[in-house]
């Protein structure tokens, strides 16, 4: 174990990791071992797959109507509401995107039915 | 329990004599009646099924606000229980509701009492008690604790309205997840065990624009105000009960970048009860004394910027607690297996089953810090209170298991 130095975040040495990454990491090259770390400010902006369309509107709408509740009504229950309502709608959002990314995904799909086959290990020592 | 081991034919290794093995498959028997039990709001027909292999599932609850993280912490928890948890299979695709072979995960969203417009047109938030049901929360957690089948109703995140029930089945392990799980008195002295995810609002501002920066119509200033808006309520009616919890799990901005307000680096806390029963707190070196560890140096090296361990005794909302903390993220393995191996009492059943988890999800958020890491700690503790529970029902003296 002492001789696997291997990075677990870094594309740069991601080669080097290869004896204990898992086998489908190695089939979707280019991808970083702790993606959530790798997430760079904004850079979440462009990458993953888009919200349903129509969520995603739901989202917008409810933004703009929260605002217009508000206006002069800062600290109303109804203004809260609206908040809340945004809050809701964008973890639904976020929600929607993860199933997508699941759904998009043949080998994430696969590997759900047959998680014991060798392309499906997740953990390799 | 004697009906059911009648009709069990099935399975020549009846869980009824299983005291713990998770990841074997249920054995049930369904029995079609007319008689009306437990269902307040729905009339006809009743479908409920006798488990054999369980009696009294064990109820857990876990707080935390939305977008907190609660979803990663259920996916790791059935996880170190085995197998994936998956929604209701034919049932509602808007279902929030998720099943593995021992493990059923609740949103208490379901009991919302005023649906989208209702809130709306009474100006209170989700967080306010007024829009949640505590009296059929109460009812339904408990008819499951008994052994019955419920017909628990669904809260559609998409539409906001309340769609039809769905039939819940007990299980091994019944999770409660949501904002007011320890809120009713009532409920609370129902949970086996509990844990409130403490989301500092720094760190809180920063995961909501990772998570809703892409969204169209977001802006820093639309988070900013959703975060500010809700806030009263969230300070009123969810944070309070953390001091309810057996767990905590805080996780703040990290100190070992000056000024970081990127909440990219965290400092994490478990803060642990003492004297719950079946729960035997993680501890690091020696437990009870104060500590301060820093695990880079000659034998071990980290990049920035770096980590720092601390770990003692504390006071929390005037319990004793033990705290672990962890500030900085994990890069390499080497370090993770140099950790895991440095801390004592974590419940797992063979050396290095927590980097193991950890590696199994690294896709996770948080899978390189603390939020990863306590998460999986706490996992493996709520395995081990099922099983000391069990093996306590079953006559035999709880041994758990520790390495």
């Amino acid at each position: 174990m002492a001789s696997t130095v291997a990075s677990l975040s870094t594309t740069a040495t991601f080669a080097a990791a290869a004896d204990v990454l898992p086998m489908r990491r190695k089939a979707a090259a280019g991808r970083v071992w702790f993606p959530a770390a790798a997430r760079r400010g904004f850079a979440v902006r462009s990458s993953g797959p888009a919200t349903p369309p129509g969520i995603s509107d739901q989202v917008s709408e409810s933004i703009k109507k929260a605002e217009q509740t508000c206006e002069g009504e800062e600290g109303s229950g109804e203004c809260a509401a609206a908040w809340d309502e945004v809050e809701e709608l964008s973890a639904a959002a976020s929600h929607a995107r993860d199933k997508l990314k699941e759904d998009n995904d043949p080998l994430e799909k696969y590997c759900k039915e047959n998680p014991e086959t060798d392309e499906c290990r997740t953990y390799d020592n | 329990m004697a009906i059911s081991s009648a009709h069990t034919t099935t399975s020549l290794h009846s869980p009824c004599t299983t005291v713990s093995n998770a990841g074997f498959r249920q054995k049930q028997v369904i029995f079609f009646t007319s008689n009306r039990r437990g269902g307040r709001r729905h009339g006809g027909a009743r479908t409920f099924q006798i488990s054999c292999s369980v009696e009294k599932p064990v109820v857990i609850g876990l707080a935390a606000d939305s977008g907190c993280g609660k979803s990663t912490f259920m996916r790791r928890l059935t996880s170190v229980f085995g197998g994936a948890a998956e929604p209701p299979k034919g049932g509602n695709p808007d279902s929030n509701t998720l099943i593995s072979d021992t493990t059923t995960v609740i949103c208490l969203d379901d009991y919302h009492s005023l649906d989208r417009t209702g809130r709306k047109e009474k100006g209170v938030t989700a967080l306010d008690p007024r829009a949640n049901n505590f009296d059929l929360m109460y009812e339904q957690v408990k008819a499951i604790k008994e052994g019955q089948t419920i017909e628990k109703p669904i809260y559609n995140h998409v539409t906001g309205l309340l769609d039809p029930p769905e039939v819940i089945t007990p299980p091994k392990i019944f999770v409660i997840e949501g904002l007011h799980p320890m809120f009713d008195e009532r409920v609370r002295d129902l949970l086996d065990f509990s844990i409130y995810l403490d989301i500092s609002d720094e760190v809180k501002f920063a995961w909501k624009i990772q998570r809703d920066m892409a969204e169209r119509g977001h802006s820093l200033e639309s988070i900013q105000a959703s975060i500010e808006a809700r806030k009263p309520d969230f300070d009123a009616f969810i944070d309070p009960q953390k001091q309810y919890a057996d767990a905590v799990i805080e996780v703040l901005p990290t100190q070992l970048i000056p000024d970081d307000n990127e909440g990219k680096v965290l400092r994490v806390k478990l803060i642990m009860k003492e004297g719950v029963k079946h729960f035997n707190p993680v501890y690091l070196f020696d437990e009870g004394s104060s500590i301060s560890w820093v695990p880079c140096g000659r034998k071990l090296t980290c990049s920035y910027p770096g980590i720092k361990f601390a770990y003692g005794p504390d006071t929390y909302f005037g319990h004793e607690v033990s705290v672990l903390e962890m500030d900085g993220q994990f890069d390499r393995l080497d370090e993770l297996i140099y950790v895991e191996s440095h801390l004592s009492n974590l419940s797992t059943k063979f050396y290095g089953e927590v980097t193991q988890q950890m590696l199994k999800h690294a896709d996770f958020p948080g899978s390189n810090n603390g939020t990863g890491l306590f998460q999986t700690i706490v996992g493996l503790k709520i395995r081990d209170l099922y099983e000391q529970i069990v093996a306590e029902r079953a006559g035999a003296p709880a041994e758990s298991a520790k390495v």
